[in-house]
């Protein structure tokens, strides 16, 4: 998000806009009301008496609410203004504007005010990409009301302008005549309705047939959501707040998608992707399960709704495959680009099984399991069946859709993300290691779902099967020899793409790696080439491509970092995942507790403070969920049957950590950590830091284990 | 928890001046398509080319109600839910075809 840019949000309505308040978008600039990837409004300028205002402050309430504060004047010498105005907006469906101005003076004034108003009507996919319209735009004054218009075809979509106060509307804006008195205050409500068309009418937002004004439709439920979630006590201070942080970030994160009956999955990332992705949605659920497991079964229920169930190549959608994203503007209605839904993800479908059977040992819901039987049956004969696209039993991709369809269709999309150790980039299909372990780790819970909950036996016996050979290949197949690593992905001639990644980590979270070459996997983890100190690079220093700030070739995603952790207590290493958690978390105190996408691959000691990555959408879903994630694996909570196992190992720096009323088929449990080794009358770091001991480039020479508590 | 995948879609399909009706009742995974008039929880408005495209996989029904061409009201979920069972695009399984074959050879 560019400097000095407000927004606010609603669900996937939002408003960008300046200091000001006021909205100037260009094509290019991506200021505006948005709803459903389409800007209603591009043009909100205030004025009083012909001048533009300044920014005393901005006072941001609640993500769905901010306050501004401005006085009439320009230049640079603040002037001692006899006016001040406030103007407090917050996102409905469209948005609300109260309009205040206050007199100072001891006369009374009559001021004019005038707001421009005008809409694009861009998509989103215009706006990143700077596209011309097609359609025409028709504005209208009609009943004390400004409409201003667009349609192309049968398609149309409509913002309408009112005023509580009496306004004189024009096509281009409404002029208001204040008359205040000395001391005195004048005040007008301000309401802008999008509307979308269907068939010759309009469907109008609910609370304006009530007569109610545009008010956020999640307001009272953000205090319950933070009490329902289970609370945590520690000795280590920014712990709290960065859980604080992440709770309320992922309320604001919740999208509700239209056929959802109001019911909330966790969208991508503020603004910019606010809607439904498979993999995003996935990976947080799966992160905020012990804390707000209702995320996780919404996103079942969608992605099985969308789930594809056809061959269409203009969409890479197969039978069985969960969608990669779902877009609503003026592109995807005409098919200029393939959101309706997108299918073009290796991943999602493997997650979505993983996702489902966690699910069940954590809520112990059987109902949605049975619920979902097909669903989840369609998506693993997807793997065999759609996915192998080289014959050579493991998950490849390849997009269909060649003009807008996704080249990489793993976690690390970028062009350059997938490399060989001397940099050169394999051909298509690709198939990354992470895949197949999540291919693994689908058919051992899918099996396991099978015997408990759809009674099949003999189709459980088959997945388990399957899933061994899948295992055994695989150890054979992608192991790098030398290194003892795992590749990170076999090109189409089936050679291994041989540099070093973070993607093992993600190996050790599925459970396809052999026991006997876990040791190894972790020490490469956590050996200098990958572990910066903060966490693990996404791609190891000292591969050809590279790169501490390059996107997938040498930056440390908290997301990835979390899930990695998460892997390594799987396979026993307590140790190694506390000191990611640590690494991590005060990366996290650093950004007041808003972990970012990612931050660059630089060495601990070089920068002493992680460098952020310059995203466009803050926060990011995944990198919220990052710190819950690491809060369960910290304290090592795993559901065995209807128990949660509790089994903590903490970070040096955090003497007692307490995560309290975590829900689950247990009802509410407590679970509680203690650091172990107390030192009387010491007190907590700021930060956790690096035990000096762990310093594992020496102790793994060694062969000695990595320990993190002194 | 979340309402079920159980409902009663109707169809209005206009063809020139005449306006056929389908009713389609949804239960958990089946389907039966009737003339009754059994009340809705879903209405779908379109008309007859644009109907038969989709049936016939040559359009897509997600698209077309971001067009406004087909118009939903009511519980859109079990559109959803129903769109699945229309085709996808001939030419699509024809590549598909070719692509398995050449993979096995």
């Amino acid at each position: 998000m560019s400097e000095g840019l407000v927004q606010i949000l609603d669900g996937n309505t939002f408003v960008v806009s300046d200091s000001r308040g006021d909205i100037e978008a260009s094509l290019t600039d991506p200021t505006g009301l948005f709803s459903f990837d389409t800007r209603f409004l591009s043009k909100w300028i205030l004025t009083l008496d012909g001048e533009r205002l300044n920014p005393l402050s901005v006072d941001d309430l609640q993500y769905f609410e901010t306050r501004f504060f401005l006085v009439p004047g320009t230049g640079t010498v603040y002037v001692d203004a006899k006016l001040s105005v406030i103007r407090r907006r917050a996102v409905g469906d469209g948005f609300h504007e109260e309009l205040t101005i206050l007199n100072h003076d001891d006369k009374p004034v009559e001021i004019t005010v005038r707001i421009e108003a005008a809409s694009d009507f861009a998509d989103l996919f215009e706006v990143k990409d700077a596209l011309k319209k097609q359609g025409k735009y028709s504005n209208s004054v009609e009943n004390g009301s400004l409409r201003l218009g667009y349609s192309r075809e049968t398609y149309r979509r409509a913002t309408s302008i009112s005023s509580s106060a009496p306004a004189i509307f024009d096509e281009t804006g409404l002029t208001l005549v204040a008359q205040i008195e000395p001391h005195g205050v004048w005040t007008t409500d301000l309401d802008v309705v999008t509307a979308v068309g269907v068939g010759g009418t309009y469907t109008t937002p609910k609370y304006h047939r009530k007569g109610r004004k545009a008010r956020p439709n999640m307001e009272s439920s953000l205090d319950k959501w933070l009490e329902d979630a289970p609370r945590v006590e520690s000795d280590w201070e920014p712990l709290k707040s960065t859980y604080r942080r992440s709770l309320v970030d992922l309320a604001a994160l919740r999208f509700a998608p239209p056929v959802m009956g109001g019911h909330s999955l966790p969208a991508a990332g503020l603004p910019w992707f606010m809607t439904m992705f498979g993999r995003d949605s996935i990976f947080t659920s799966l992160q905020s399960l012990p804390f707000t497991p209702e995320l996780a079964a919404t996103t079942l229920l969608a992605l099985g709704d969308w789930q594809g169930s056809r061959l269409d190549d203009f969409r890479d959608e197969d039978p069985g495959r969960i969608l990669h994203e779902m877009r609503y503007g003026e592109m995807t209605a005409f098919e200029e680009r393939p959101h309706s839904p997108y299918y073009g993800a290796a991943d999602a479908t493997l997650l979505y099984v993983v996702l489902l059977d966690e699910y069940e040992r954590w809520t112990g819901d059987r109902k949605l399991v049975r619920d979902l039987e097909q669903q989840a049956r369609a998506a693993l004969a997807w793997i065999d069946e759609y996915a192998d696209l080289m014959g050579n039993g493991y998950v490849s991709y390849k997009r269909r859709n060649e003009k807008t369809g996704l080249e990489n269709q793993c976690w690390k999309d970028s062009w350059d993300s997938i490399s060989f150790s001397n940099g050169e980039i394999p051909g298509f299909p690709r198939a990354t290691c992470e895949l197949q372990g999540y291919a693994y780790d689908a058919k051992v819970r899918g099996a396991r779902l099978a015997r408990l909950v759809w009674k099949d036996e003999a189709y459980a016996d088959r997945l388990e099967h399957e899933a061994a050979d899948l295992k055994r290949r695989f150890n054979r197949d992608f192991w790098v020899e030398d290194g003892e690593y795992f590749a990170l992905a076999l090109d189409s001639d089936g050679k291994q793409v041989d540099a070093l990644s973070s993607n093992n980590g993600h190996l050790l979270w599925s459970g396809i790696v052999d026991k006997k070459k876990a040791k190894a996997v972790a020490a490469n983890l956590m050996g200098p080439r990958l572990f910066s100190g903060w966490g693990i690079r996404t791609l190891a220093e000292g591969e050809g491509r590279y790169n501490p700030i390059g996107y997938h070739v040498g930056t440390v995603w908290p997301f990835d970092n979390s899930f990695i952790a998460w892997g390594l207590r799987r396979y026993g290493f307590k140790d190694e995942a506390a000191q990611i958690a640590a690494g991590i978390l005060d990366a996290a105190d650093y950004f007041q507790g808003r972990l970012p996408e990612a931050f660059g691959g630089y060495a601990r000691e070089l920068t002493k403070y992680p460098v952020q990555y310059p995203t466009a959408c803050s926060p990011q879903a995944w990198s919220t969920g990052a710190p819950l994630l690491l809060l369960r694996t910290m304290l090592g909570l795993e559901p065995i049957g209807d128990n949660l196992l509790i089994d903590p190992v903490l970070p040096q720096g955090i003497g007692r950590l307490e995560l309290l009323d975590i829900p689950g088929r247990w009802g509410k449990i407590d679970a509680f950590g203690r650091g172990r080794v107390h030192v009387a009358g010491r007190r907590s770091r700021r930060q956790l830091g690096l035990a000096e001991e762990i310093m594992p480039k020496q102790k793994r020479k060694n062969g000695k284990k990595a320990r993190v508590t002194a | 928890m979340l309402r079920k995948a159980t409902g009663v879609l109707s169809f209005d399909i206009s063809d020139g001046a005449s306006t056929a009706h389908w009713s389609v009742v949804l239960k958990k995974g089946d389907v039966l398509v009737s003339r009754a008039h059994d009340e809705a929880d879903c209405v779908v408005t379109t008309d007859r080319p644009l109907f038969d495209g989709i049936v016939r996989g040559e359009k897509n029904a997600m698209a077309a109600v971001l067009r406004g061409e087909v118009a939903v009201e009511g519980d859109t979920e079990l559109l959803v839910l129903f769109q699945r069972v229309f085709a996808g695009p001939a030419e699509s399984v024809r590549r598909r075809e070719v692509a398995v074959a050449g993979r096995s050879s």
